[in-house]
C-alpha cells in the first residue's frame, strides 16, 4: 500500500498592495495594518477569522504589535524569518506549514517598508559588529557593493556582457509599462542602459532595484476553505528554503564554493515538494534587487545550464520573468510585490498576463539565506 | 563646529579582539585550527570543520590574489564620499581564505581612481598594505607583480 500524504494543502485566498510611492505618507505600521485590511477584503475574511500572523524579520510592527492593532483575539501561529529580502517565500512557507498542519485556519503575511521616505538602512550602521567589522570599514556598505563582487565573478566566469544585465532591465521596464501600479513606466533602450551611471561596477544605476515605500500582504488558508470563497485561489504546490554553507548578509563569498548562491540548495528541495520541474513553469517572478539575480536564477533553478542564463533569456526560450516589472520597475518591497504578482499570474489578472498560466515560481533574494514557492492553478 | 563624518567602526568581542590587537601592531592573523589544519575566516568561536575550541591565530603574510573586486562609487556613507571612486578588493590568501579590503598605494594610502580598477583584474597579485582609518588600523592591499 502506497503512502498517502495526509496534509492539507494551504491556498493564496487575498491579495492587496497600497499604491507604491517615494514616500507613503503614513508609518509602516499603518501601512501594514491597511494592507492587511485589503487582503481580507479581498478574501472575504475578517480579521475576526485571522488566527496566524508571519512577517519578515525585518518588519518593524511584530506580529503581536499588529495583532493588538487590528484587534485579533488569538495568535495560534506567529514568527517570523530573518535576513532581508530572502525571507519572503519562507514566511510564506511557514503559513503554508501552519495550515497543513491544522495549527492554523487563516494566516497571513505582509510586508510595509518605507525604504523610499525612511532612508537607507545602511547610511545609520556606523557601528559595525559580528561579520560587518570586517566589511563595513572597508567601505564595503550598500547592498549594491556585495551584490557587485558576486557579479563580477559570474561576468568572469561565465563570460557575461553588459548587455545581457541590461535586457533584464529593458525587459522589466517593458513589463512596468503596462502596469498602472509600477513606479517606473518611461520606456528604457539599450542605450539608456548602457549610459546609466555606475553605482558599484559592474553595476549600474538601471541595474538597482528602486528605493520604495510599500505595503502589501497576502491571506492563506486551506484548499478546502478555499473552495467556500469567492475567490480564484493560487493552491501552493510547494516551497522549499535553503542557506548553503558558511552564508551570511549578502556575502556569500567566503565558502568554498564562490560564485554559488544558497538558491542552488533552494532549488533540489523546491522541485522535490513540488513534484515539479523547470518545464512545468510558466511564468516566474525571480528576486530582483539587482539585474544579475535574474540570469543566475534561471541557472541554479535549473531552467538552463550553468553559465547560460542570458543566452536562454536572449533565444525565448525563458518563461516571461517579474511580470509586474519587479524590484527594478514596479516596486521594491522586498520582494513581496514579486509573491503577489505570481498570485496574480494564476489568478489571470496581471498586466503582463501568461496565457493560461498554472505553475508560477517565486524567489527570495538569492544571495542570502532563502527559498522559493510555487502558486498553482489547481490542486496537487 | 560639526563633528567629521564618521567611518564604520569595527565592535570588536572576545572573539575578534585578537585581530584587532595585531592588527593595530601591523601584523595580519588569522585563525588555524591546530587540530585539522584548518584555515578559518571570518573568525569562529570553534573551528567549524572539526569543532576545537580556542583555535590559535596564526600571522600570515597576506599575499594573495584578486578573487573579484568593485570600483565604488556615490552615493556612500558621507565619510568615504571624498574618497570615490575607490576599489574594494576580495582578496584569496595564499592560505586561501577570502578577505575584503580596499586596492591602496605603496604606502598604505587608499587610492582614489579615474573610475577604473588601476590594473585590478581576477587573479592579480597583490600584497598587504595598512591603513590608517580614523583610529582604526585596517589591512589594505596593493598590486604587485608576481
Amino acid at each position: 500500500m502506497s503512502a498517502t500524504r495526509s496534509v492539507r494543502q494551504a491556498a493564496v485566498v487575498g491579495i492587496h498592495a497600497l499604491p507604491y510611492s517615494k514616500d507613503m505618507g503614513m508609518t509602516e505600521r499603518k501601512a501594514g495594518a491597511l494592507a492587511i485590511l485589503g487582503a481580507l477584503a479581498d478574501a472575504g475574511l475578517t480579521t475576526h477569522h485571522v488566527d496566524g500572523l508571519v512577517r519578515y524579520g525585518w518588519e518593524t510592527t511584530t506580529e503581536m504589535e499588529m495583532a493588538r492593532n487590528l484587534g485579533i483575539h488569538n495568535l495560534r501561529v506567529f514568527g517570523d524569518v530573518d535576513f532581508g529580502g530572502g525571507a519572503g517565500p519562507v514566511v510564506i512557507g511557514h503559513a503554508c506549514e501552519a495550515i497543513e498542519l491544522g495549527h492554523a485556519d487563516v494566516v497571513v503575511a505582509w510586508r510595509a517598508r518605507n525604504r523610499s521616505s525612511g532612508g537607507r538602512p545602511w547610511a545609520a550602521q556606523i557601528m559595525a559588529t559580528g561579520q560587518d567589522q570586517f566589511e563595513r570599514p572597508h567601505g564595503l556598505v550598500r547592498p549594491s557593493d556585495g551584490m557587485a563582487l558576486h557579479t563580477r565573478y559570474w561576468i568572469h566566469r561565465y563570460g557575461w556582457q553588459a548587455e545581457d544585465l541590461g535586457l533584464v532591465a529593458i525587459t522589466q521596464r517593458d513589463h512596468a509599462r503596462r502596469n498602472p501600479m509600477a513606479l517606473m513606466r518611461q520606456p528604457m533602450t539599450m542605450d539608456d542602459y548602457l549610459a546609466s551611471r555606475m553605482i558599484s561596477d559592474p553595476l549600474r544605476l538601471f541595474d538597482c532595484c528602486l528605493e520604495t515605500d510599500g505595503a502589501l500582504a497576502m491571506v492563506l488558508t486551506s484548499a478546502e476553505r478555499a473552495a467556500d470563497l469567492d475567490v480564484i485561489p493560487a493552491y501552493v504546490s510547494g516551497y522549499a528554503a535553503g542557506s548553503g554553507p558558511d552564508c551570511y548578509g549578502m556575502t556569500f563569498y567566503y565558502g568554498d564554493d564562490l560564485g554559488v548562491t544558497p538558491a542552488k540548495y533552494v532549488a533540489p528541495e523546491l522541485w522535490r515538494n513540488t513534484g515539479l520541474t523547470p518545464p512545468d513553469i510558466d511564468v516566474v517572478q525571480f528576486y530582483d534587487a539587482f539585474t544579475p539575480q535574474v540570469p543566475i536564477s534561471f541557472q541554479e533553478f535549473g531552467f538552463c545550464g550553468d553559465g547560460d542564463g542570458p543566452e536562454f533569456i536572449r533565444s525565448g526560450a525563458a518563461p516571461l520573468y517579474n511580470t509586474s516589472g519587479g524590484g527594478l520597475s514596479e516596486a521594491y518591497v522586498h520582494g513581496f510585490n514579486l509573491l503577489v504578482e505570481a498570485v496574480r499570474q494564476i489568478r489571470g489578472i496581471s498586466a503582463t498576463q501568461v496565457d493560461g498560466a498554472r505553475h508560477c515560481l517565486a524567489t527570495g533574494g538569492n544571495v542570502v539565506p532563502t527559498g522559493a514557492v510555487v502558486f498553482s492553478k489547481e490542486r496537487r | 563646529m560639526n563633528e567629521p563624518p564618521s567611518f564604520p567602526l569595527p565592535v570588536a568581542d572576545a572573539d575578534t579582539q585578537t585581530f584587532w590587537d595585531a592588527a593595530a601592531d601591523g601584523r595580519l592573523v588569522v585563525q588555524h585550527c591546530a587540530a585539522c589544519g584548518h584555515w578559518i575566516w571570518q573568525p569562529k568561536p570553534v573551528c567549524p570543520r572539526c569543532h576545537a575550541v580556542d583555535v590559535p591565530w596564526e600571522e600570515v603574510s597576506g599575499d594573495g590574489r584578486v578573487a573579484s573586486w568593485t570600483v565604488v562609487r556615490p552615493p556612500v556613507l558621507p565619510a568615504f564620499a571624498p574618497f570615490t571612486p575607490f576599489v574594494i578588493l576580495l582578496v584569496e590568501l595564499d592560505e586561501g581564505v577570502r578577505m575584503v579590503g580596499q586596492l591602496a598605494g605603496d604606502a598604505g594610502e587608499l587610492l582614489v581612481t579615474d573610475g577604473g580598477p588601476e590594473g585590478v583584474s581576477m587573479g592579480t597579485p597583490v600584497a598587504l598594505r595598512w591603513r590608517e582609518q580614523g583610529e582604526v588600523t585596517l589591512p589594505a592591499w596593493r598590486i604587485v607583480a608576481r
